[in-house]
């Protein structure tokens, strides 16, 4: 055994250990999200009570009956969590898919003609990026008034400019390739080669992206909730967090089981999505 | 997370840069009058133990006198006697033992004096210093009254800014209105128990046919800015109100006045067009007068220049306004009624409900101007100065339908929703019981012109019935009712930030799901809302809407002489009735109410009114919540609940016995 050889054993060791962990942190991600899949998933059987039916006084204390307790108008906030779940997570993900969808079309149009175009529309998406984020999403959100359709525009509307910007830079490196020269050369229509050979080269950066932005996302529709422009009759954790707001659980005890528990959950969420996208770039983008 | 945490902080940074202002405001903390008088009683009582002391320690020292004259006096005793010793100097027996005794006196009187004299000398330092202590004492309670000689500053906390607060820039009702009372005086004023009274003017007198009102004016009441105060001011109020009636309730206030004639420099008369009841309320009360010499000339009134402050005769100035944060009011010490009992106001807006509370907990407030949510009564009265006022109030929340489409154009419709209400469940659960139970026939309970034969009936069964029998049933069995072959599937819209209208809403859905009417929230902006119910807050205009929840402020409750505007046909005078109603009955009451010249026949006109509301339903009353008013009682708890109208008004900021 020369030196040498054992030195590479050693770096192949780290290099090994460096691995494991981004699979630890998307194992852990996975997990997150698993469980709160399923939880909005079979809602109906594990919650408790009916979230939208009055079941007891308001304001009730945490009891065995209702381990959250109950909110302002006596409906049960752990029934009210489980089923928020699927509000949450829906207009997370779709949201994200909105954008991804919008994200991926820029980004290939603008990578496969760089030239006027490609330019003409990443100065469109720097304009995106450079609008002060929250005052924007504020003011379109209380333009379009409230509903899950317009909460999810809202965020799919201001979350597609990153991923356009990544997909973009693949797609660049992906026209110059020989093979898809090659095509073109042999006189291939664009649509063809972009379908045929870009776009499904694009999809794990595509997978990575849309995981990042689905963490994005539940955070900024908990943020729209909390704020009163979601739509606070549908039951989020967001607008659990609003109603909470607005009946002044902040200032009482309450904020143990009506402000924590929804506040817990959508860190939950957004970190499971994190660690899953986290995991992932290590995999398609190892010099990260 | 962080997103959310951003906006938190933002909203943090807002509060505390706005507390920080505040505390600029308010420079240092002023001490009550509580607290100065238990200082100055305490500096009293020193004084006269200081005093005591004194006495007790001249008394000390003029013991010490007379014992050093004893001292004296036996001293010359015993020369005296050892002279006569000498002289005797046999030494009889006799002379002996006088000598004896003289020295033993002498002994005695020494000792005495020594024992005095130490007393004394104690006494003196004691009262010496208990006169520092006093003087101290004194000292510290005339700075501390001296520190409070501008004695009282409350903090208000408001919720919404109010523009520049004069009667053409208010924004709100209340507490806008309010506030603008504060700057300003109107001919008569409201006491305790929502009745006017003569204020400005003197006395006010109408004639039989209810066309006159004639007033006389006090005497001697001045602008703020030094300028006296005639009937030509008034003369020209009126005109101006009635001259510039963009946004202006007080033109509206007005109708029907052809002239109003000065008769002298303190007295005039209203000649109305027709007769009018209740000009008092709806006019003398509401109406502020304005400076002819500052106003003569202003062209557009909401946008023109006023400078630093208003004009007006009221108690306090309005001397800072810090647009979106902050108003700071100054006591008017030449008030005509006596010098207010708090020499400054300070409201400061805040952005919601919960900042406010928040600051009034930590005591970075003094009261709140605005009332305060059901489930935070229990929790702030619990809390040590903090105390509740409470009491009735005529806002209202209720059930607007456009009554002149179908299908709320059937009374069926409306007296099946008005049926299907469980208002003391909704009292219960959204308001947790600090509200009143709706009246179907609009007016409240506690106000003088209720007819208590109108209780309201919850009965899903008998709405279903009356449904069905007029034909509202459901044929493809989905669980909602037909009408002309559509389902009765409506939108309820309401203002979102409300969210206790909200709740309300919400209540409603399920109530009107138990009669087959299926209804969706749709929760929007206040100013989408009142676009679709009050378009350009004219019913000319018409409507956008199916149903919508609604409220009133108070003063369209207080003044039952009102009722006419609510629920009048749109070209008979009924320019709040937003739900298009019309009935040929009610269109003639609400002719006779304002020309009926004794209380009873208008008394009798209203409880009729009642009757037809509870009937045909304009509207659903569900509740009128309840009035609370959270303060700091170690500031100032002098507050004056005004029934239906709430603390927000001079008299809670005049001396009692300024108030009429």
């Amino acid at each position: 055994m020369t030196v040498a050889d054992s030195r590479e054993r050693a770096a192949r060791r780290t290099a090994r250990r460096r691995s494991r962990i981004p699979t630890l942190f998307g194992l852990a991600g996975g997990l997150i999200v698993g469980i709160l899949v399923c939880g909005a998933v079979f809602a109906p059987w594990l919650a408790p009570y009916d979230p939208t039916e009055r079941v007891a006084r308001p304001f009730l204390f945490p009891s065995s009956e209702h381990l959250l307790g109950t909110n302002d108008i006596g409906q049960d906030l752990l029934s009210e969590m489980i089923f928020g779940a699927r509000v949450s997570l829906t207009i997370g993900i779709v949201a994200a898919a909105v954008a991804l969808l919008i994200g991926t079309t820029v980004g290939v149009v603008a990578g496969y003609y760089p030239k006027r175009l490609g330019s003409a529309m990443m100065r469109g998406v720097d304009v995106i990026l450079i609008l002060p984020f929250l005052p924007l999403l504020i003011v379109l959100a209380a333009y379009l008034g409230r509903s899950l359709l317009n909460t999810i525009l809202v965020i799919g509307v201001l979350i597609w400019a990153e991923p356009a910007r990544i997909i973009r830079s693949q797609v660049l490196s992906l026209r110059s390739r020989e093979y898809v020269l090659a095509a073109r050369s042999m006189g291939a229509p664009d649509r063809w080669t972009i379908l045929r050979h870009i776009v499904p080269r694009t999809g794990l950066l595509a997978t990575g992206s849309f995981v990042r932005a689905v963490s994005n996302a539940i955070l900024l529709e908990a943020a729209l909730s909390f704020l009163g422009l979601g739509d606070p009759i549908q039951k989020s954790w967001g607008s659990t967090l609003f109603w909470a707001q607005s009946r002044g659980a902040f200032l009482t005890p309450a904020w143990k089981w009506w402000v924590l528990p929804p506040g817990l959950l959508i860190m939950l969420a957004s970190l499971g999505f994190a660690l899953i996208a986290f995991s992932l770039e290590e995999r398609i983008n190892p010099r990260l | 997370m962080t997103t959310m945490r951003r906006f938190a902080s933002s909203k943090a940074l807002t509060l505390v840069l706005m507390l920080g202002l505040m505390a600029a405001a308010c420079g240092g903390e002023d001490t009550s009058s509580e607290e100065v008088s238990a200082a100055q009683a305490q500096a009293a009582t020193a004084q006269s133990e200081a005093a005591a002391a004194q006495s007790e320690a001249e008394s000390a020292q003029a013991e010490a006198e007379a014992a050093a004259s004893a001292l004296a006096q036996a001293q010359a005793d015993l020369e005296a006697a050892q002279a006569a010793a000498s002289a005797a100097m046999e030494g009889d027996e006799a002379s002996q033992s006088a000598l004896a005794d003289a020295q033993a006196a002498l002994e005695e009187a020494e000792q005495r004096a020594a024992a005095t004299a130490e007393a004394s000398e104690e006494a003196v330092a004691a009262a010496e210093s208990a006169l520092a202590e006093a003087e101290q004492m004194l000292d510290e309670a005339m700075m501390e009254q001296e520190a409070a000689a501008g004695p009282v500053t409350v903090r208000a906390a408001i919720t919404g800014d109010e523009a520049t607060l004069n009667p053409y820039t208010y924004i709100s009702g209340f507490p806008g209105w309010n506030l603008l009372m504060l700057q300003y005086d109107s001919l008569m004023q409201l006491d305790a128990a929502g009745i006017p009274q003569p204020w400005l003017a003197d006395t006010v007198s109408v004639n039989a046919d209810l066309t006159e009102y004639s007033f006389t004016m006090v005497e001697g009441v001045t602008w703020h800015d030094g300028q006296p105060l005639t009937a030509h001011d008034v003369d020209f109020s009126v005109d101006y109100y009635i001259n510039n009636v963009e946004a202006s309730r007080f033109a509206r206030d007005l109708r029907g006045v052809e002239d109003l004639v000065v008769t002298g420099d303190y007295s005039a008369t209203f000649v109305l067009g027709s007769p009018k009841a209740g000009f008092e309320l709806a006019a003398l009360a509401d109406i502020p007068i304005i400076p002819r010499h500052v106003w003569e000339g202003v062209e557009v009134p909401s946008e023109h220049d006023f400078g630093a402050t208003n004009i007006g005769t009221g108690p306090y100035k309005l001397v800072e306004y810090v647009e979106g944060q902050s108003y700071r009011f100054e006591a008017n010490p030449d008030y005509f009624r006596g010098a207010p009992a708090v020499e400054e106001l300070v409201v400061i807006v805040f952005a919601d409900d919960a900042g406010a509370q928040a600051a009034i907990r930590t005591g970075e407030v003094d009261v709140i101007f605005e009332r305060i949510p059901p489930e935070q009564i229990p929790l702030l009265d619990a809390q040590d100065p903090l105390d509740i006022a409470l009491g009735p109030e005529f806002t209202t929340q209720m059930i607007n339908y456009d009554a002149s489409k179908r299908p709320f154009d059937d009374v069926a419709v409306r007296q099946a929703i008005n049926l299907a209400m469980d208002r003391q469940d909704i009292v219960d659960t959204v308001f947790l019981g600090a509200a009143t139970v709706g009246s179907p026939g609009w007016i409240h309970p506690e106000h003088r012109s209720y007819n208590p034969s109108m209780i309201p009936v919850y009965d899903p069964a008998a709405a279903n019935a009356l449904l069905d029998a007029a034909g509202y049933v459901d044929g493809d069995g989905d669980g909602v009712r037909e009408f002309d072959g559509q389902p009765m599937s409506f939108e309820i819209i309401t203002n979102a930030p409300d969210s206790l209208r909200l709740r309300i809403a919400e209540l409603t859905v399920e109530m009107l799901a138990a009669i087959g009417i299926e209804t969706s929230v749709a929760a929007v902006e206040t100013g989408t809302w009142e676009q679709a119910v009050w378009p350009e807050f004219n019913v000319n205009n018409g409507r956008n809407y199916d149903i919508a929840m609604w409220g009133w402020s108070a003063p369209v409750q207080a003044d039952p002489l009102r009722l006419p505007q609510l629920v009048a046909s749109i070209p008979m005078g009924g320019f709040l009735n937003l739900t298009g109603y019309a009935s040929a009955e009610m269109d003639a009451l609400s002719a006779a109410l304002p020309v009926e010249s004794t209380e009873a026949g208008r008394i009798a006109i209203l409880l009729r009114m009642q009757e037809i509301i509870a009937e045909e339903l304009p509207f659903v009353l569900l509740l009128y919540p309840d009035g609370a008013y959270v303060y700091d009682s170690s500031v100032y708890s002098d507050w004056e609940f005004i029934a239906g109208q709430g603390i927000v008004s001079k008299l809670s900021l005049l001396p009692p016995s300024a108030r009429p």
